[in-house]
């Protein structure tokens, strides 16, 4: 899952883009409003983490602009301004959720797994495929009941096919759902994470398509 | 005695009883100036009047004689001073007078004489003067009763009249009372009386001051906690990070992060506490006698290490002397923040000159910069609290140039910033009066 984070205080974005990594989200960071709207065209991302106080741009513009171009990316609002009037004017503009500072990182990323649960239409947080289980909580996996170990890449990885069954995903767009800016990519990474899960889960679940990328089978 | 009511009862009483004082006192000598010549008249028609040859060398006996009234008392005499008749032979009047009118003190008080030559007798008719002045006083007193009976009255109506006059002040008070000490709105004008008008009109003034000072300390207020939410939320996200830390080199960094973050706080309340104390209002201290270019050499020298830390070079480029009455303390902290704030924007190998210059009466601080400069634009807004011009430098607290500008208004000083021609840089210069 890949995060754009839009902070222009440089401690409080280190730290997130540190703590959400972590978590095992990809995560990209830039410190105003212009460079933010930059990003959004550029790429694309699951959700967006958003300071209201930038420079350049304010966050509610970068929000509005973005909403009227019919972009339906996931919001989630980050401010110190907390007045009640303040969060009705940031959901308004267009925000799914509403975080005041300060915040915690656990809340932090409930909240982000919450907003990509509503995107793709779950309200169960638990992601189920059929007798494989994903817990991206806890980043727990199971199958047929028993645990699996995961590491967060492959978690990542096998999260990101999860969550569209049947589509298939190009190794350029799983390197975006895992890497953010700046984190180098070894050529044949991705191969070494499909080939590890395939090991642990068995080699049915995850399917190659030939030159175009990977898969998951649709469960009936 | 300090009620308006009491003391304006006491003079208006007392001097109405003094009025009408004057005016018994006035009738009582009219009436007495009157009943003298009516009385003296009197005297003298009587005395023409009296029978003249009926009378005989006066007999032995008391008795007989004609009584007559307003204790008058008859002597006649012939030509021989014979006492022909005396009406009251015990009293002790002059037995020989002078013709005409004259007044007699006795033992039992003044009498009015009056001596006459009537064919051959002197005829001496005396009266009491406390006769005349029983009717004066009589007069007088009957006057004055009505008046002395009204005072009273008038004692009411003053009362109730300046209590009904003063009623503006205590619906005033009443409603001050009523009030909560965030109500400001000014107090009614409408159907004031115009001895209390400029009083509410001063008192609302005050409100009004009162309301600007309560609101610019709100802002300041909501302000500041708003802003300590930024290097506090960096610091709980950081303490988060420290606490996740698998290895000892993550923790290691984790800690160090967290200790810049703590830094920052500390610096923000820091000038927090700098910018309240030198807020407009706030008593100042006493000022004393400043040594400009001391200030000078001492900030120069304690910000030395961090300019050598990020190879700037900082120092003195002119020094006249200057002596200001001023705050050393404050004008140290208000230095302080100009050359912190050159340090940081200049980059890696610039200059920051500091200089004490005299021209046109004024003693001017200037620091100059090689950093990139403040555009037209933002010039004035860099003086307001919390501003922040530029992200790569949002380590500062935003108050640093706040701080200066109080400290500059409290000591008269002018501030002007400007970008240095050619550039490169900006060019601070804070201008004292000399007197």
């Amino acid at each position: 899952m890949r995060l754009l984070l839009v902070e222009d205080d440089a401690m409080i974005g280190e730290s997130v883009r540190k703590g959400m990594q972590q978590d095992g989200f990809a995560v990209d960071w830039v410190q105003d409003g212009r460079a933010a709207e930059l990003a959004l065209e550029t790429n694309l991302y699951d959700t967006l983490l958003l300071d209201l106080g930038l420079p350049r741009k304010d966050g509610l513009e970068v929000l509005a602009s973005l909403r009227r171009r019919g972009n339906p990316i996931p919001v989630l609002v980050l401010t110190a301004r907390d007045a009640v009037a303040d969060r009705v004017k940031g959901l308004d503009a267009g925000a799914d959720d509403y975080l005041v500072k300060p915040f915690d990182l656990e809340e932090l990323a409930a909240r982000i797994r919450a907003l990509l649960r509503r995107k793709s239409g779950r309200a169960n947080p638990v992601v189920q495929l059929g007798n494989l289980i994903l817990n991206p909580a806890t980043r727990e996996v199971s199958l047929h009941e028993k645990p699996i170990s995961l590491s967060a890449r492959e978690f990542a990885l096998l999260h990101a096919l999860v969550e569209r069954p049947g589509a298939v995903l190009s190794r350029a767009q799983i390197e975006e759902k895992l890497y953010g800016w700046g984190q180098e990519v070894e050529s044949n990474t991705i191969e070494v994470y499909i080939h590890s899960l395939r090991r642990k889960l068995g080699t049915q679940i995850i399917r190659n398509v030939r030159g175009v990328g990977y898969m998951v089978q649709k469960q009936t | 005695m300090n009620s308006i009511r009491r003391r304006l009862l006491l003079w208006l009483l007392s001097g109405l009883a003094l009025a009408v004082a004057a005016t018994g006192a006035r009738i009582y000598t009219q009436t007495l100036e009157e009943a003298n010549e009516l009385f003296d008249y009197h005297l003298k028609q009587m005395a023409a009047s009296l029978p003249n040859d009926s009378f005989d060398p006066l007999p032995p006996s008391k008795s007989g004689g004609p009584e007559i009234d307003d204790g008058l008392v008859v002597q006649i005499w012939d030509r021989n001073g014979l006492q022909l008749y005396f009406s009251h032979p015990t009293s002790k009047l002059p037995q020989r007078a002078e013709l005409g009118f004259s007044t007699v003190e006795t033992a039992r008080g003044s009498w009015r004489v009056y001596s006459a030559l009537e064919q051959n007798n002197i005829v001496q008719i005396a009266q009491p003067m406390s006769v005349r002045q029983n009717l004066a006083a009589g007069m007088a007193l009957r006057a004055l009763v009505p008046l002395l009976l009204l005072l009273p009255l008038l004692g009411i109506l003053i009362w109730l009249t300046v209590g009904r006059g003063l009623r503006p002040l205590d619906q005033m008070a009443s409603a001050l009372i009523r009030r909560t000490p965030d109500s400001l709105d000014p107090l009614p004008q409408d159907g004031l009386p115009e001895e209390i008008r400029p009083l509410v009109l001063a008192l609302n003034d005050l409100l009004v001051r009162l309301a600007r000072a309560l609101e610019s300390q709100k802002a300041f207020v909501a302000d500041a906690a708003h802003e300590l939410r930024t290097p506090l939320t960096a610091v709980q996200l950081q303490i988060q990070l420290a606490e996740r830390a698998k290895t000892e080199e993550e923790r290691r960094e984790a800690f160090a992060h967290l200790k810049q973050g703590q830094l920052r706080a500390a610096h923000l309340v820091q000038q927090l506490l700098t910018l309240a104390r030198e807020e407009p209002g706030v008593a100042a201290r006493p000022h004393s006698t400043v040594d400009l270019a001391e200030v000078m050499r001492l900030v120069v020298s304690e910000h030395t290490p961090v300019a050598a830390d990020r190879t700037v070079d900082l120092g003195v480029s002119e020094e006249k002397q200057a002596i200001i009455p001023g705050d050393f303390e404050a004008l140290r902290v208000m230095l302080g923040n100009l050359v912190d704030n050159a340090i940081r924007y200049t980059p890696r190998g610039g200059t920051v000159d500091v200089a004490l210059q005299l021209r046109d009466g004024t003693a001017a601080i200037e620091v100059s910069d090689t950093g990139p400069g403040i555009p037209e634009a933002d010039r004035e807004r860099v003086f307001d609290r919390f501003y922040r011009r530029d992200i790569n430098h949002a380590s500062g607290s935003g108050l640093g140039l706040a701080i200066v500008k109080n400290i500059a208004d409290r000591h008269q000083a002018s501030i002007v910033l400007e970008n240095r021609v050619p550039g490169p840089g900006l060019h601070a210069s804070i201008s004292f009066p000399l007197r």
